[in-house]
């Protein structure tokens, strides 16, 4: 969970900082790499619908 | 990071150069195993392709100087846009990052040398065969490929032996960016000195070790990409051939799947560069840095889902131009957050303007232009109609020239004092910025005009209505083109001349290889890791 709200909050580019200290401290780096991966896809799927409910 | 004065115990320098002596001469530049001679040897590589491609661009620009044939045939004419382009992608800017990461990643992260010291000198050595053949291929008959550098078939089926040549020297300029990649990444991860967590790293080790996993990705899907071309070409293939069931627009979304995130590939170093000299110059810390990591992450997975902007035109379904719209307009956000943050570090800082940092705000003003230009033809209907036209080729240089171009020379201007041991000329380095900054503005603002005028790109002649803004145009491209002379007289006399750099000529730098190592880097550095706190 943590490791998603990092992803989330790095697909904007911003952090604060008692919550990046407190990431380096819990998150691994293979916890990351999964969750910018789903979020990845997750974030190709939201784009996706909003295009669908753009071109309805 | 730790500001401990120069631990000279770590250098070893005298020491060990004479412990281990090393070859001199030709059979040290053959054989060498050693990061900074690799890195040396990149480097003036990609000058010398520099000058290659850039007396392409001028042979370009001095043909479009007025309407009309002047000097070149056009069929020379798209050779040279071709080349040029090649050129300046794979000869040029890459192998000048790799430069970079050869001399800067082992001493910034506490490492004696890259990881395969070995592989490294054959990373270097395939490079020089691939640029022999994209030259030569011009004195082959029917002259060099000419169907841009995007190798779009069907042209590019049609053309001789120039062809064949432009894809093995892509090929091994793929196996090559592959060799160095995996030995960064190797490096990054493997070789980090005691306490060198991976949030304590310089963002230039964050960008590269991002950029080479997207070279990983990107470089064998333009091998397959080729390879197809060339079956299709020989083998009786029809992967891009419609006739034969094939199709030509198959080959758009397989290069341009590696062309964007190749964009990435040679801007994001720049970010990592221009994050060292801002600071050292402002004598701030980089404002969010690890906002800065988190961003250069968020845009090296975001290139990979905005690659249907460069073919807006072919005829993708309105959802699939609408999805590419919307992703490549998003990727805005982590871009801006890092001009923000750049700006906040110098927010309040005291700002020196040296000529590293003079080209570092440069590249912060020009880049973004870069930028803003590329948000307006990501809007689909406003890119159908600015498709292959100027517009293009100036938000391109903008982005390429002033971004990725003007942060090279930053970067050498900042490190040439720790690679020589000599200060260069102050006088002389801010006159080559301030030339080359008027001259490429002078050459690729009024582009924008030709483009929204409706100028195409890749032709040798235009209609009357473009005459004006093509000569200044050329005009700028050849005061930019020679100011890059007074840039090789710049290095040359650093390296020959006797003014000592001081040990720490910056003072707002902070990383290892200028707070922990003597200036010259010697030969052999951090054989004993440093411990960082």
């Amino acid at each position: 969970m943590h490791a998603f709200k990092a992803v989330l909050w790095s697909f904007l580019g911003v952090r604060r900082k008692d919550e990046y200290e407190a990431d380096t401290r819990r998150l691994t780096p293979q916890a990351v790499i999964a969750a910018g991966l789903v979020a990845a896809a997750l974030f190709v799927l939201a784009l996706y619908g909003v295009v669908q409910l753009v071109t309805r | 990071m730790s500001a401990a004065a120069p631990a000279h115990d770590h250098g070893h320098g005298h020491h060990d150069d004479h412990a281990h002596a090393h070859p001199t001469g030709l059979k040290r530049w053959l054989f060498t195993t050693n990061h900074k001679d690799i890195g040396t040897l990149y480097l003036w590589f990609s000058l010398a392709m520099f000058f290659m491609g850039g007396t392409m661009a001028l042979l370009i620009r001095a043909e479009l100087f007025k309407p009309g044939l002047q000097f070149l045939n056009p069929e020379f004419f798209n050779s040279l846009t071709t080349v040029h382009g090649l050129v300046m992608v794979f000869g040029a800017i890459m192998p000048a990052w790799v430069g970079f990461a050869n001399w800067l990643i082992p001493m910034q992260i506490g490492a004696a040398d890259m990881a395969f010291p070995r592989m490294n000198n054959w990373s270097f050595y395939l490079v020089v065969p691939a640029a022999i053949l994209l030259v030569a291929s011009f004195f082959v008959p029917g002259g060099a490929a000419a169907s841009g550098w995007t190798l779009y078939p069907p042209l590019i089926i049609q053309q001789g032996i120039a062809v064949d040549m432009t894809i093995l020297a892509v090929h091994i300029l793929g196996a090559s960016s592959i060799m160095g990649s995996i030995n960064i990444i190797t490096t990054i991860l493997n070789l980090r000195a005691p306490g060198m967590t991976l949030m304590k790293m310089p963002l230039f080790v964050w960008t590269w070790l991002i950029t080479a996993y997207l070279l990983i990705a990107v470089m064998p899907v333009l091998a397959g990409a080729v390879t197809m071309l060339l079956t299709d070409r020989h083998f009786g293939t029809s992967f891009f051939n419609a006739a034969g069931g094939g199709d030509p627009t198959m080959f758009m979304h397989i290069f341009w799947f590696f062309g964007h995130p190749e964009v990435y590939i040679m801007i994001l170093p720049a970010f990592g560069v221009v994050s060292a000299i801002i600071p050292a110059f402002a004598r701030k810390p980089l404002f969010g840095y690890a906002s800065m990591v988190y961003a250069t992450a968020s845009i090296a997975i975001l290139s990979f889902i905005v690659w249907g902007h460069h073919m807006f035109t072919v005829g993708m379904p309105a959802a699939g131009n609408l999805f590419f719209m919307y992703a490549t307009m998003l990727i805005a956000v982590p871009t801006g957050v890092k001009i923000f943050n750049w700006i906040a570090t110098m927010w309040k800082g005291s700002m020196t303007f040296e000529t590293p940092m003079l080209f570092s705000i440069g590249f912060l003003c020009l880049f973004t232009i870069g930028g803003f230009s590329g948000l307006v033809l990501a809007i689909t209907p406003v890119d159908i109609t600015l498709h292959n036209t100027y517009y293009v080729v100036a938000h391109f240089h903008y982005v390429l020239v002033s971004g990725a171009l003007f942060s090279i020379f930053a970067g050498v201007y900042f490190w040439l004092p720790k690679w020589t041991g000599n200060m260069y000329n102050e006088k002389l380095g801010k006159l080559h910025f301030w030339l080359s900054v008027i001259g490429f503005n002078l050459a690729f603002f009024p582009q924008h005009f030709l483009g929204l005028a409706g100028m195409p790109r890749r032709i040798p002649d235009y209609a009357l209505q473009f005459a004006e803004w093509n000569m200044w145009s050329s005009i700028g491209a050849f005061i930019f083109g020679f100011s890059q002379l007074l840039f090789l007289y710049n290095v040359i006399e650093c390296i020959r001349s006797n003014r000592k750099s001081e040990q720490m000529p910056w003072e707002g730098a902070d990383s290892l290889e200028w707070t922990h190592l003597p200036t010259p880097a010697p030969y052999h550095t951090f054989e004993t890791a440093p411990v960082i706190k």
